[in-house]
């Protein structure tokens, strides 16, 4: 075996063994962890290279079958079989593909169950998946020939797939014609979103006629690569024709392309300077006008340097042309950026690797090339016991050596993959990262509360007008939800409420995954659900141990749970402030359940709110009723949700004063409120 | 029952985000997760299928699916997952889905979502509550709100009701029911003081619908079957014979040439 074809088969494994790990991930994670994909971008570098480029590089398969047996041009005979694989190859990388990008891969067979025949891309998908089998048929007569089917059947079989030749033929080369250029009708439902430069009504035309020049390109790129991997001489003389017949269709291209851009008019956009002006232009002169130009010249294209240079550029012009209809020229909102993640390269790459392996293992089993070719691919040096000469060891034979060292690489590689694994796409879902804001001390005062209550907290900037009602202390603000907005917050009695020096843990844990301390939030639950206040504990002491039940669970007939048990009210009536209408309603029988923080603030305030609408007409406009009557002054609607906002112009002074001193990130955004509610009943 | 559809009027709308928690609880959505590029919640997601958007000047629009009347999701969804019922919501059924995407992709107004973070996926987006306004009801948003800033009724009427209200109060509103004839009219229509090109990908959609446009490129696939494949075979046959020709005269060249020799072997002879 030669020595290169060894080093091009090391990295393949490489890849493939990347690959498997990643597959791994992809399939028990999901899309987000392992792709650069969002909600914004929802089709990614998978549909555009795998995709939408893949399908476009086969189309090598379809030209040359046309050519040969179609338009009679049987000195292309030796390009049949090595296009017809690597076309069926390519459809499988994209079925593959497509597994990977599909949400639900398990239905990528539906479009037959449930077909939607409105939809360009239920076309496209039963173009491919015809096309596939077409392929698979038209390749499956070079597999049979091998001895291992010997047995009558698969001899059956070869005699009727090559009699049933043409309509395979004719079949595939109609299904290629229908599925390349709908690729492209694929964008005439995003007129909105699509370039100008891109976006054209005969987009279906421009995708056809590139992939037939892509498709001859295709076929000469791998005629040279497989000439220099195993090593058979390349056909320059039948390239060239290849390549004139490449520069007159990529020549049409370019014309067809240049005239629809100007006769839509957005030919001067292609020159405005902007990023898309510039893509276009790159990327027309690169896939179509330089190698159209080039391939034109006789000595050009009979230099195997000349050809591979145009291919070269062509392939690269042409994925550059996927690619921008698929993610560069394609609107998005702004600051939403798409970048693939390097998982989604790896499957990229490892599809492509694992294909190209397949297409080695068929080139060296099977008679893909012309005898002449296959004589230099087969010419295997006879593998003798060989001996190390020192110790008289024998040594691995190859055919076990390379297999070893095959292993070790993909091994190796899928380790590295392991450990390079995106945090998100090895654990699941990981909390976004917001950074914590120091804390920061302000002046306060200490009220006294009548009848022994816990003393009230008043920022100093909110009692310029009374100074001296209160102790003046140093309180503590920090960035509690992490949210980069600073509330007050008492420590002292936070170690009260919770239960004293014990309780430290509540809050500054070590041993929660991901997370080094509670965030406020999660004990002064969120806006919307209701919490559970109810300390099971601490009535039973208080009712006089277990003799205290049935203050509670009345019936004895009942099972004793909360359900059945007497509602909290009939016994806590007077803790509810006069007027509001906080368990009025199901709240009687949700017993130990308090309402969400928002539900309550809003009970304490609506009722009155409305009663006095509806009472006091001529002192209060309907207004007084209606929620920006309290939330009106909020810039952001984070904030709006937190809580109503001061109206006096001293407290916004002072919150602004105290804004100035150390900007939060917001600028003038006030918490006065918050801390006097938090403190007040 | 009557196609109906929703108005939201933006004037009237405090962004109290009661339609939002209303959605969320008819739907069991859950928490928010900030988006992964812009660190907020600010936009629709799959655990937000109706949002509040904040714009200069304390007004609040409110963001939802339009129901389009001919709804480039439902043309491009390739298992008919997407519907446009004849009532006017554009429902979902993620049983047929398969997830590719084309959705997102088609909608004008970018409003399907994706559960990016599951390895089971699907596609999130409002339904205009169809399972509830079947049994009468009205949809959770429209119940929840307390201003009447969104409105829920038959199109017709509520159309009515739109122009009425531009009419009486003129110098008010913007002289424009959004959604009335925009990509060939929504179920979601908005009246407004402020302009609402914002909802959309581009601003000033046309008022051709999207699916027309493919309709244009996919009516032509008979025709090219049919074409190419009397092209092809003629081409095969054309080519075929004029080989078989050129063979034929060849043999007969070489014939008459052998026989021309054999007769000057002979004449030689």
């Amino acid at each position: 075996m030669n020595r290169r074809l060894r080093i091009v088969k090391s990295v393949l494994w490489g890849f493939v063994g990347v690959w498997v790990v990643v597959t791994v991930a992809r399939f028990l994670r999901g899309l987000g962890p392992t792709t650069g994909l969002s909600d914004a971008v929802p089709w990614g570098l998978w549909i555009a290279l795998d995709v939408m480029a893949g399908v476009a590089l086969a189309a090598g398969g379809f030209v040359v079958v046309a050519t040969v047996y179609l338009f009679g041009l049987e000195r292309y005979r030796p390009f049949v079989r090595p296009a017809i694989l690597t076309a069926f190859l390519g459809y499988v990388a994209v079925a593959v593909g497509l597994l990977y990008d599909l949400g639900l891969p398990w239905h990528i067979w539906y479009p037959i169950l449930y077909p939607q025949y409105q939809s360009v891309l239920f076309e496209v998908a039963m173009c491919v998946m015809l096309y596939l089998a077409v392929l698979a048929l038209e390749f499956a007569p070079v597999a049979l020939e091998h001895p291992w089917f010997g047995h009558p059947i698969f001899r059956g079989a070869l005699t009727v797939l090559k009699k049933a030749t043409l309509v395979l033929l004719i079949a595939g080369v109609i299904l290629s014609t229908l599925h390349q250029s709908s690729l492209g009708s694929l964008f005439l439902i995003a007129p909105y979103r699509l370039d100008p430069l891109w976006y054209t009504p005969i987009i279906y035309v421009l995708f056809f006629i590139s992939a037939v020049g892509l498709g001859l390109m295709t076929v000469t790129m791998e005629s040279l690569l497989s000439g220099w991997l195993f090593g058979h001489k390349i056909r320059t003389s039948l390239l060239s024709g290849l390549g004139l017949a490449a520069s007159v269709v990529l020549g049409f291209y370019a014309a067809i392309r240049l005239g629809d851009v100007a006769v839509r008019g957005v030919l001067g956009h292609a020159f405005d300077g902007s990023w898309q002006g510039w893509l276009f232009l790159f990327e027309t002169l690169v896939c179509a006008i330089l190698p159209a130009v080039l391939l034109a010249v006789r000595r050009i294209r009979l230099s195997a340097a000349g050809l591979g240079v145009c291919s070269a550029m062509t392939i690269f012009g042409m994925v550059l042309n996927r690619l921008s209809v698929c993610i560069l020229a394609f609107e998005r909102p702004e600051g939403m950026t798409y970048f693939p993640a390097w998982t989604e390269f790896a499957i990229t790459l490892g599809i492509m690797s694992a294909m190209a392996l397949v297409f080695v293992f068929f080139v060296e089993n099977l008679k893909v090339y012309p005898r002449e070719d296959r004589e230099s691919i087969s010419a295997r040096p006879a593998e003798r016991l060989s001996y190390d000469p020192a110790t008289l060891h024998r040594l691995t034979p190859e055919s076990i050596a390379a297999t070893r060292r095959y292993s070790l690489i993909a091994v190796t590689t899928a380790a590295f993959a392991v450990a390079f694994l995106p945090k998100e796409a090895v654990f699941g879902p990981q909390p976004v990262p917001a950074p914590v804001f120091g804390i920061r001390t302000v002046e306060g005062f200490l009220l006294k509360q009548p009848g022994g209550r816990q003393p009230r907290i008043m920022l100093a900037s909110h009692m310029e007008d009374a100074p001296n009602k209160g102790r003046r202390v140093s309180l503590m603000m920090i960035d509690g939800n992490r949210n980069g907005r600073l509330v007050l917050f008492t420590h002292k009695r936070h170690i009260e409420e919770c239960g004293g020096e014990d309780s430290c843990a509540k809050c500054h844990h070590q041993n929660m995954p991901f997370d080094e301390n509670t965030s406020c939030y999660e004990c002064h639950r969120d806006m919307y659900e209701p919490t559970d206040i109810f300390d099971h504990a601490f009535h039973v002491t208080h009712l006089g141990g277990n003799d205290g039940c049935k203050e509670c669970h009345v019936s004895f007939s009942q099972p004793k749970m909360r359900q059945t048990a007497k509602a909290c009210l009939e016994c806590h009536k007077e803790m509810l402030a006069a007027e509001t209408f906080a368990g009025e309603e199901q709240e009687k029988t949700m017993t130990g359940i308090a309402p969400g923080y928002m539900k309550a603030l809003h009970r304490l305030c609506i009722g009155c709110h409305r009663r006095e609408v509806k009472e006091n007409p001529q002192r209060r406009s309907p207004a007084f009723a209606r929620c920006d009557a309290c939330h009106g002054n909020a810039g952001d609607l984070d904030l709006r949700r937190l809580g109503p906002y001061a109206h006096s112009a001293d407290s916004r002074d002072g919150a602004s004063r105290l804004a100035q001193a150390a900007p939060l990130s917001g600028g003038n955004r006030s918490f006065g409120d918050h801390t006097s509610e938090q403190s007040g009943p | 029952m009557k196609p109906v559809a929703i108005l939201t009027d933006v004037t009237r709308c405090t962004g109290c985000e009661a339609c939002v928690g209303a959605c969320k609880k008819e739907y069991h959505l859950g928490p928010d997760r900030p988006w992964r590029q812009k660190g907020a919640i600010d936009d629709l997601s799959s655990t937000r299928h109706t949002t509040i958007l904040s714009r200069p000047g304390g007004r609040y629009v409110r963001k939802q699916c339009r129901h389009c009347n001919q709804a480039a999701c439902v043309s491009a969804c390739l298992v008919g997952a997407m519907q446009k019922t004849p009532d006017g919501p554009v429902i979902y059924d993620e049983k047929k889905c398969m997830g590719c995407r084309y959705c997102m992709v088609a909608c004008p107004y970018s409003i399907p979502r994706y559960d990016w973070n599951k390895a089971v996926p699907y596609v999130h987006k409002c339904t205009m509550c169809y399972t509830r306004i079947k049994t009468g009801k009205q949809p959770a948003c429209i119940e929840a709100c307390p201003e009447e800033a969104t409105i829920f009724g038959p199109r017709d009427e509520i159309l009515a009701l739109a122009r009425q209200r531009l009419k009486t109060e003129p110098q008010k509103y913007l002289q424009e029911i959004y959604g009335e004839k925009e990509v060939g009219g929504t179920s979601v229509l908005y009246i407004s003081d402020i302009p609402l090109d914002f909802l959309a990908c581009k601003p000033a959609l046309g008022e051709t619908p999207l699916p027309e446009r493919t309709y244009a490129a996919l009516s032509k696939v008979p025709g090219i079957v049919l074409a190419m494949g009397g092209l092809l075979t003629g081409i095969y046959w054309i080519i075929g014979r004029r080989m078989r020709m050129q063979e034929l005269k060849a043999t007969a060249a070489a014939e008459t040439q052998t026989e021309k020799a054999k007769t000057a072997d002979g004449e030689k002879e």
